[in-house]
């Protein structure tokens, strides 16, 4: 076969194969080191996070991939492609200048309390824009519900950054680790906790923060509707949700009031970490 | 086919000034008594080792071997015979084009269907391909009774398990011979294998074909002659004779719808 | 493998780090009960596979005659049962048919251990394995099955690299940032390793087919064809491709069936039942355009009347019948047929059939060609497999089984588990096209 082997003689059928098999291990050695220059190149881009949320992104349903638009009525239907990027999405400023179509959801009703003072992130923290300039981050009311008292949270330490959609910090209930995704970049300036109303204080990292992706105003409770329902079937099968099916006031600490629910894939889905 | 074309990629290039050869036999099966001694010289030349108790006629290692037939006609009438069987040297060998790694080359030297045992890893697609059943596969380790090395033909290398072997008209003679020839000079060579040697009746003739005026090429022109299974288009090189119509009616198996089954069993 | 849906099962903590997030899983004891017996056949298969071995291939009923046995049939068979996994590939990746995502995961792995229970197979058959690296260093460029040798090994490296991502894609593994980050990009490139697969296995399929096509000794398998390719080329690929899809039903029913959960939507049953149904009419008709031709002119002119091929019992005119009709025609035409698709009992029935059928045309071409005489004086011959052989072979279902079984636990085979899992049952069968 090979020039170095006694008596070869090249064939037509020799050059025909060894081209073919030549370009396919060619192809696949180039395509893997195409891989791993790209995987190189997150390190050195220090991208990992940024990756780790795009990953997640992808293995959420379909169903968990809405647009928000979709949610507040703007549109019928319509999924995200930009892994809830919306300073990244073309049609995001023109789905923002028309009116939200949706009622507005009693949130009340539920005993749930988003103030209007605050951006929300998808994965159920909100920001809250300070007057010195840094931003106040915490779980948001139904966030707080899913987790009930978590056993302990693993907090980042002032002088720490945090990305967007990057883990903010972790916290913990019944051995159920929870990845709660950061809703801004920034540098912690502070630490709060499940005993406080906030978790993180934080600088932003530019002078102008990308916070088109946060939701806000009579979005929140459009988005939350949807949350909601989702939450219920999850926790309709996963375990007995009567709370919510009898459009009951939500529960304080629903995994202490349903330990038979598989909590650990419902935050998965809640708080976007499947 | 691509594969018509004989495939030279690992022979030694043939030298213009060599004489090419196509060793080939007739064989006289009017001659044949059905002794068995090809077969048993054949095995000590060859330097097959004696079979295992479990070895039966369907795993040992019969590089010629001796089929019983008959014109199946009922008892009293029935005429029987044998047909000695070694590899046909096929000049379009079927085993050679399916080879994966070139085990199989035919000679352009000596037109004799060579098997390498050393690179064959024992895949036996060759034996599939093969319609006249000449090749053998190695199913168990060779061994040789303390004291019967001894008989071992220096000439031929023993083959391990695990790989195919055939008859190569005996190749250990005929590199002694190519060797005696080229200490003298003289490219005019042949050679006997042993089976032709060994048969009592004479009824095996060996020889060049590519020489008009051998005996192998005048017998094999015979109007008796005949090969087996020529219609494959595989070219053998071993020829069969014979003067009986129902023994050269052999040769091809019979489109006429009459049973065409052996009822004998090997010698 | 059944696990309750309101009761999380006992598993052990330091497993539950390794199932994917929200997955229900039996517990670990139950788990291990079901491996048990199939770790038994695998250590059966090992032992067998020691003594050919040891003492050579003589351990096994195969002979001078019948130089292809149980496990070149059985190989042969499993190859275009996999073939699910370059196919469906080949829909996702090429034809960008959405709905197959939902068992592509699942079909890598089948195709991964198909290809690999077969590779493991042929290094017992073979006399020499260490020598198996020979077809690379002096390939005859001339061989089907050097073409095959070539295609088989590069195409398990392609499978091996379409299964690493759903490896990695473990809870555990997810959790190592350089494993999520070479997951990620490589799952992107994910197209072009299945545009190099479709590009080997449609070789190399053919190229099985062509083996028995190319022998011009054996009339019964010998086929005329298109420049180097007989047509058994093209059938073989054909048929490969066709019950590729209805392999992968099969196995996901079987999964739905033992986990007593849904895994996938009906809609892609009838997706991959409609994709065969038309790919095994087309190969039908060309099959008996082939037999036809066959018959009548291939082995004539080689010296064999047609008939004698089917006067051997147990190889009679049925054998032909059934494998063109029985196991060709009948589950083509059931799958064919929208309104029989509709109903999932039909669609399990077809594709058992149109895998029986592909099962059963790689045992005529590698076993009935050898029993059958050539020589007017030949014997038609009988071969049964002995233990040593069906022992081999059980150790690789076994290992397929252990290896579905621990990727079924560990990792997303089926994307649409969860989902199934969670919705109302009358909300499952929406068509997502």
């Amino acid at each position: 076969m090979f020039p170095f082997v006694d008596g070869f003689q090249w064939t037509f059928g020799h050059i025909l194969f060894l081209t073919v098999f030549g370009m396919v291990v060619a192809t696949m050695a180039v395509t893997l080191f195409v891989v791993i220059q790209r995987v190189l190149d997150h390190y050195r881009k220090d991208r990992v996070e940024h990756v780790q949320w795009q990953s997640d992104f992808h293995d959420l349903s379909e169903m968990d991939r809405r647009c928000r638009h979709e949610l507040a009525g703007r549109v019928p239907r319509r999924e995200c492609h930009n892994a809830f990027d919306c300073g990244e999405c073309r049609e995001h400023p023109k789905f923002e200048k028309i009116e939200p179509a949706t009622t507005a959801l009693s949130l009340e009703a539920f005993g749930l309390d988003f103030p209007a003072d605050r951006l929300y992130h998808r994965g159920h923290t909100w920001v809250r824009l300070e007057d010195d300039g840094t931003m106040t981050i915490g779980l948001d009311d139904l966030g707080k519900r899913l987790l009930g008292a978590p056993d302990r949270v693993e907090l980042p330490k002032p002088g720490d950054e945090v990305s967007v959609n990057g883990a903010a910090w972790y916290a913990f209930r019944n051995e159920t680790p929870v990845r709660v995704l950061s809703p801004v970049d920034g540098v912690v300036v502070a630490t709060g906790g499940p005993d406080q109303d906030w978790y993180l204080k934080v600088r932003p990292t530019r002078a102008n923060p990308n916070l088109a992706h946060l939701l806000r105003g009579p979005e929140v409770s459009a988005w939350l509707r949807r949350e909601l329902e989702r939450l219920q079937i999850l926790v309709g099968v996963t375990g007995a949700g009567a709370a919510l099916a009898d459009g009951g006031a939500l529960m304080e600490d629903l995994p202490g009031a349903q330990p038979e629910t598989n909590w650990d894939g419902v935050y998965g889905k809640m708080f976007l970490a499947p | 086919m691509m594969a018509n074309t004989p495939n030279t990629a690992t022979a030694a290039p043939v030298q213009e000034n060599r004489k090419i050869r196509r060793f080939g036999m007739v064989i006289n099966l009017d001659n044949c008594t059905g002794c068995g001694s090809c077969m048993m010289t054949c095995a000590v030349e060859n330097n097959c080792a004696p079979a295992k108790e479990k070895i039966t006629d369907r795993t040992g290692i019969t590089l010629m071997r001796v089929f019983p037939v008959n014109d199946r006609q009922p008892m009293p009438v029935r005429q029987a015979g044998f047909v000695p069987m070694p590899c046909m040297q096929c000049e379009d060998p079927p085993c050679e084009l399916v080879c994966p790694q070139q085990a199989v080359e035919l000679d352009p030297l000596s037109g004799i269907v060579d098997q390498m045992p050393q690179r064959c890893f024992g895949c036996r697609y060759c034996m599939a391909a093969c319609p006249y059943h000449a090749r053998y596969f190695n199913w168990y380790d060779p061994e040789w009774p303390k004291g019967m090395e001894q008989t071992l033909n220096p000439a031929v290398a023993p083959r391990m398990r695990g790989v195919v072997e055939k008859c190569d008209f005996c190749h250990g003679r005929l590199h002694l011979a190519e060797d005696q020839a080229a200490i003298d000079g003289n490219d005019d060579y042949t050679y006997t294998p042993a089976c032709v040697e060994a048969c009592p009746t004479q009824a095996i003739v060996f020889g060049d074909l590519n020489d008009e005026d051998s005996e192998v090429s005048q017998l094999a022109k015979d109007p008796n002659s005949f090969r087996f299974l020529a219609k494959l288009g595989t070219e053998p090189k071993v020829y069969y004779y014979s003067e009986h119509e129902w023994r050269r009616n052999l040769a091809e198996r019979d489109m006429n719808g009459n049973a065409s089954r052996n009822e004998g069993k090997e010698a | 493998m059944t696990g309750t849906i309101t009761k999380p099962a006992a598993i052990a903590t330091v497993e539950k780090k390794w199932i994917v997030r929200g997955h229900e899983r039996c517990s670990t004891a139950r788990f291990m009960g079901w491996l048990a017996p199939w770790i038994g056949l695998l250590l059966l298969g090992l032992y067998a596979t020691y003594l050919c071995f040891r003492y050579g291939l003589g351990e096994t009923h195969l002979d001078n005659r019948f130089g292809f046995g149980l496990w070149i049939f059985l190989d042969l068979a499993v190859i275009a049962l996999g073939a699910g996994a370059f196919f469906s590939g080949f829909l996702l990746y090429i034809l960008k048919w959405k709905e197959i995502k939902a068992v592509i995961n699942s079909a890598v792995v089948l195709g991964f251990l198909c290809y690999s229970g077969a590779v493991a197979v042929l290094a017992v058959d073979v006399g020499q394995p260490l020598r198996a690296w020979f077809t690379f260093w002096h390939p005859n460029t001339h061989s089907m099955l050097t073409e095959v040798t070539f295609c088989i090994t590069v195409y398990l490296v392609v499978l091996t690299i379409e299964y690493l991502p759903i490896i990695l894609k473990n809870r555990k593994f997810k959790s190592i940032p350089s494993f999520l980050v070479f997951e990620w990009e490589l799952h992107k490139l994910m197209p072009v390793f299945a545009g190099v697969g479709v590009f080997l296995s449609f070789f190399h399929q053919g190229s099985l087919g062509g083996l028995f096509g190319v022998m011009r000794g054996r009339p019964f398998a010998f086929r005329e064809g298109f420049s180097i390719w007989p047509t058994t080329f093209f059938l073989f690929v054909l048929s490969a491709a066709a019950v590729g899809p209805s392999f992968i039903i099969l196995t996901t029913k079987l999964v739905e069936k033992i986990t007593g959960k849904r895994l996938v939507k009906q809609d892609i049953y009838r997706v991959l039942a409609k994709t065969t149904g038309v790919l095994l009419t087309v190969y039908v008709a060309l099959k008996s355009l082939d037999t036809l031709l066959w018959l009548n002119s291939t082995s004539i002119r080689a010296g064999v009347a047609p008939w004698e091929f089917y006067e051997f019992r147990p190889f009679g005119h049925a054998t032909l019948f059934t494998e063109i009709v029985i196991f060709g025609m009948i589950p083509a035409l059931l799958l064919l047929s929208r309104r029989l698709r509709e109903r999932p009992g039909v669609i399990t029935l077809g594709a058992v059939l149109a895998c029986l059928g592909v099962v059963f045309n790689r045992f005529v071409m590698t076993i009935q060609t050898l029993a059958l005489p050539t020589l007017s004086f030949d014997e038609f011959m009988i071969y049964l497999p002995n233990w040593v052989e069906y022992a081999v072979f059980g150790g690789v279902i076994a290992y397929a089984v252990i290896v579905y079984s621990l990727s079924y636990r560990y990792l997303n085979l089926f994307p649409q588990e969860m989902e199934l899992q969670l919705a109302p049952k009358e909300v499952n069968d929406v068509s997502v096209r």
